[in-house]
């Protein structure tokens, strides 16, 4: 069985939030089919308690605080001992520390954190070693995200090596980011596909309020604008058939699909803007016009047209050509 | 000695289909010579059948080019090739669905009409003296066996580069080196990685093509294109230059970046 585990709230600690959006977020990430979430003691003081759903690990400096603080399903920390439920944590920056393994493969389970650069050097074979080394012992794959291959590590250790991960949301933290190894999984192997991401926008959402920060328009799975399609050729697939361009239906990571108009638009995208905008589609010559006017006032201004602008393009080059409508 | 690998950029291509930029005629004479400038082996400068302006405009990044090969973009259609021929690009592309859902849903053809039509375009653009790279578009999601005797039928009538295309970006790693080992053990073509980032795997998906063998890899400046954009052009040589050469450095590839910020942040 495949676990995965959510680091972010082990992330926030120099911007935490209310009690109720800490709960919040792990609402959601139970939501989306995140198996284990993982804390800081921090974050853990400041929800004053655990959900009582799903399973939680606390990130701790110090064993004792393991007897201190009660009631979680795992601790992790950079120690190596082998105590029951204890996650121990350790960092690998060069695949040639993987062979340092063995010095610790008495531990029942471990993280392992880094292997940034494992895609250029091998990460087949690495990750073949890493099992080498600790036969007994049960790996959680942290990746790192300074190449940008850490939500690709994190999906081929998962399909070929081992059962569990730590990523974290929209790759917080440099990690690989959870909605795209979510989404990933659900592609390739169908994993969790009943599990409902309509509330991505929701947690994309309250992690923008509590980090302060935007998430980028073109963030996979949990862009604003990832969407948005206007090249002629798309347009003319997506009233056809969506899947012909779409990895996914939008609908089911709270999306939609929405035709932009630009310099890139043909006569089917402009049709279909008026039919959406209940507009008046006039003959074919009228809407050749509305495209050469179209792409003039989008150079123009080096950017695409909102609703609006097309709008009014379309009833000004409507009126000039005497309104030649044929429904 | 590291492999050399080659850089095909698309941002003004596949990168400026991303809503929310057009770029002017010098615009892209500008991003286009700066592209030059850096060593990118093949600049993939637009559409011309987009329009008389667009192949103008392409007309002239071709002849201003130093070092550079200029590609366009055609539809699989005769007519198209012969449209985009007239900008006298170094390369011409011809995209080609290959996917059941582009054959059957798309065009609502079927592969032998579209073994017969990419043929027909691949004749016209070749006895103009122009080469040829085929784009096998939604590659990821197609059946090999018909990937393969495509690429057989290509190799013959003179083509030497295919473009493998993850068209709605879903190859994982492991895939992508089945799909281009697969692809170099049966047949002796040159492979052109071209990726999409929707599972946030561009770049990763990118390397792994090439240590599988393709020598030529598409990018864009920011990653913009299509929905979740392309491969990012930074990302890739920072991420790879370890292990392949290429003709530009990173710190190149950042002062790119900062000279086309403003006319590209529209899409980003």
């Amino acid at each position: 069985m495949l676990r995965i585990t959510d680091n972010t709230l082990t992330g926030f600690d120099k911007c935490l939030p209310s009690k109720e959006d800490l709960h919040l977020f792990c609402r959601l990430l139970r939501e989306i089919g995140i198996d284990v979430i993982e804390i800081s003691l921090a974050a853990y003081e400041k929800m004053e308690y655990l959900p009582d759903d799903g399973k939680y690990i606390l990130q701790v400096d110090y064993a004792e605080d393991i007897d201190r603080y009660t009631g979680f399903y795992r601790y992790t920390c950079h120690f190596h001992e082998n105590l029951e439920n204890l996650m121990p944590e350790i960092q690998i920056n060069d695949i040639r520390e993987i062979i340092k393994l063995r010095a610790i493969s008495h531990c029942r389970e471990l993280r392992i954190a880094g292997l940034d650069d494992l895609m250029c050097n091998g990460y087949d074979k690495a990750m073949e070693e890493i099992k080498k080394n600790l036969p007994n012992t049960k790996v959680n794959l942290n990746p790192e995200n300074t190449y940008h291959c850490a939500s690709a590590m994190a999906i081929q250790w998962l399909l070929s090596y081992g059962t569990d991960v730590t990523v974290s949301f929209a790759g917080h933290k440099n990690n690989g980011a959870t909605e795209e190894v979510l989404m990933a999984l659900r592609l390739v192997v169908r994993h969790k596909p009943n599990k409902d991401l309509t509330v991505l926008p929701a947690l994309t959402k309250l992690y923008e309020k509590i980090t302060d920060t935007n998430i980028s328009n073109k963030k996979p799975v949990i862009g604003k604008c990832i969407f948005k399609v206007e090249s002629g050729i798309h347009a003319d697939a997506m009233s056809k058939n969506p899947a012909i361009y779409e990895a996914y239906e939008p609908a089911c990571v709270g999306g939609k699909s929405e035709l932009v108009i630009g310099k890139h638009s043909g006569t089917k995208a402009v049709k279909m803007k008026l039919e959406e905008l209940l507009l008046p589609v006039p003959e074919e010559t009228v809407i050749l016009k509305m495209l050469d006017k179209i792409k003039e006032v989008c150079s123009d201004s080096r950017s695409s047209l909102c609703d609006e602008e097309f709008a009014q393009i379309a009833a000004k080059v409507g009126a000039n050509e005497g309104n030649k409508i044929h429904r | 000695m590291k492999e050399i690998k080659y850089i095909v950029d698309t941002t003004l291509r596949d990168g400026e289909q991303s809503p929310g930029i057009a770029l002017r005629r010098e615009d892209k004479l500008k991003i286009a010579k700066l592209l030059d400038n850096v060593g990118v082996y093949e600049i993939e400068a637009g559409i011309p059948c987009l329009g008389q302006s667009e192949s103008d405009c392409i007309g002239e990044i071709v002849s201003c080019a130093r070092n550079a090969k200029i590609s366009v973009w055609s539809r699989m259609n005769v007519e198209d090739v012969k449209k985009s021929l007239v900008c006298k690009p170094h390369i011409l592309h011809i995209g080609t669905p290959v996917s059941y859902i582009q054959i059957y849903s798309k065009l609502k053809k079927n592969k032998a009409w579209v073994q017969k039509n990419i043929l027909d375009c691949v004749d016209i653009s070749l006895s103009k003296g122009i080469d040829v790279t085929v784009g096998l578009e939604d590659a990821s999601r197609s059946d090999i066996g018909f990937i393969l005797s495509l690429i057989k039928e290509l190799k013959k009538s003179g083509v030497k580069v295919i473009r493998l295309a993850d068209t709605v970006g879903v190859l994982t790693p492991g895939r992508t080196k089945e799909i281009v080992e697969t692809i170099k053990a049966h047949t002796d073509i040159e492979v052109e990685m071209h990726v999409h980032n929707d599972l946030g795997m561009a770049v990763a998906n990118s390397i792994i093509g090439a240590k599988a063998g393709a020598a030529y890899v598409d990018c864009t400046l920011f990653g913009i294109g299509e929905r979740t954009g392309n491969c990012n052009f930074y990302d890739f040589i920072h991420a790879s230059e370890e292990i392949f050469q290429f003709a530009m450095t990173k710190k190149q590839v950042r002062e790119l970046e900062a000279e086309c910020y403003e006319l590209l942040k529209g899409a980003m």
